[in-house]
């Protein structure tokens, strides 16, 4: 029994969210609220744990269909590759599946690489 | 890589700052100039209104129309960075103004918006890093962001002259700061 794909996708206006077992997870739409932790936060947090307790090698985050994004949205990202990177334990690796033709995913997912290199992959879709 | 045509980084009653975006190779003459020309769009918000993401969505629907797909994503990001700043720090008691302007060669968003002067001094003292070294601002910034730095991290305007590469102009009159990001069209 996958608890990642028994993760509950939250309501957002602006994004689309689809959990797919095993282990996938796409957004897709725009990121704009004011604080988008409200709604996302959690949601990225309970994917990480479940993650972790179906002991994942790889989850699967493809982004490339998020077209905007404010900056407290890359803050997210952030911390979720941070609490991969602090785990001592069972660990994955989150591939993030970027795309070459959206500006905001360039830099920042490089940008993360450099933060948390050692569990983070980026794929690039066209 | 940029310019200032003033020599102190902080603000008198009347200055300008120019910061030059990265990674989009070396600048070209008129790319640090304080942009003028035709506004094609120009919204006045309410400060304290929630007015962000529908004036974002409208700016961003009309630089889509009009200008080339990379261009607009770019202004996209300088547009709700710029406006998110203004809406977040400015002053409540006058009105916020973003606008759409472009010259034969640039275009670009400009908000203008009261502000107090400590506030004035932060972004100047921000605008001069990122002057300085756009990249390694926007690195420092996300770095921030994880572990919640004191005072709050200031990814917004990294965004904007790092990952959209738009050169960002600060004017500075008396406690009216008008920010401009632009680039070629």
């Amino acid at each position: 029994m996958s608890q990642f794909s028994d993760v509950r996708v939250p309501k957002a206006e602006t994004v689309a969210i689809q959990v797919t077992a095993p282990n996938q997870v796409k957004l897709s739409g725009t990121i704009t609220q004011k604080d988008p932790a409200n709604d996302l936060a959690g949601f990225f947090k309970a994917l990480h744990t479940a993650a972790l307790a179906d002991r994942l090698a790889e989850v699967r985050a493809d982004v490339s269909g998020l077209t905007f994004v404010n900056s407290s949205a890359i803050r997210l990202f952030v911390d979720w590759a941070t609490w991969v990177k602090n785990e001592r334990g069972h660990r994955y690796t989150l591939r993030f599946i970027t795309s070459r033709n959206v500006t905001w995913q360039k830099t920042s997912f490089m940008a993360l690489m450099s933060l948390a290199k050692e569990v983070l992959a980026i794929e690039h879709v066209t | 890589m940029s310019s200032s045509d003033r020599s102190s980084p902080l603000p008198s009653s009347s200055s300008r700052l120019a910061v030059a975006g990265s990674a989009r190779g070396p600048s070209r003459p008129g790319e640090g100039a304080t942009l003028s020309g035709r506004t094609l769009v120009r919204v006045i918000c309410t400060a304290g209104s929630g007015a962000l993401e529908y004036t974002h969505a409208f700016v961003t629907a009309y630089t889509a129309d009009h200008l080339r797909g990379a261009v607009a994503q770019r202004l996209s990001v300088g547009a709700y960075e710029l406006l998110s700043n203004a809406l977040n720090f400015g002053s409540v008691s006058s009105d916020i103004v973003i606008e759409l302007i472009e010259s034969d060669n640039m275009v670009g968003v400009r908000v203008a918006n009261d502000a107090i002067a400590a506030r004035v001094a932060m972004l100047t003292e921000h605008l001069v890093k990122l002057k300085t070294n756009a990249e390694q601002t926007f690195l420092e910034e996300l770095r921030r962001s994880v572990t919640g730095g004191i005072p709050r991290p200031m990814l917004g305007l990294a965004r904007v002259a790092h990952e959209a590469a738009l050169t960002l102009d600060l004017q500075v009159q008396e406690r009216r700061i008008s920010v401009t990001a632009q680039c070629r069209r």
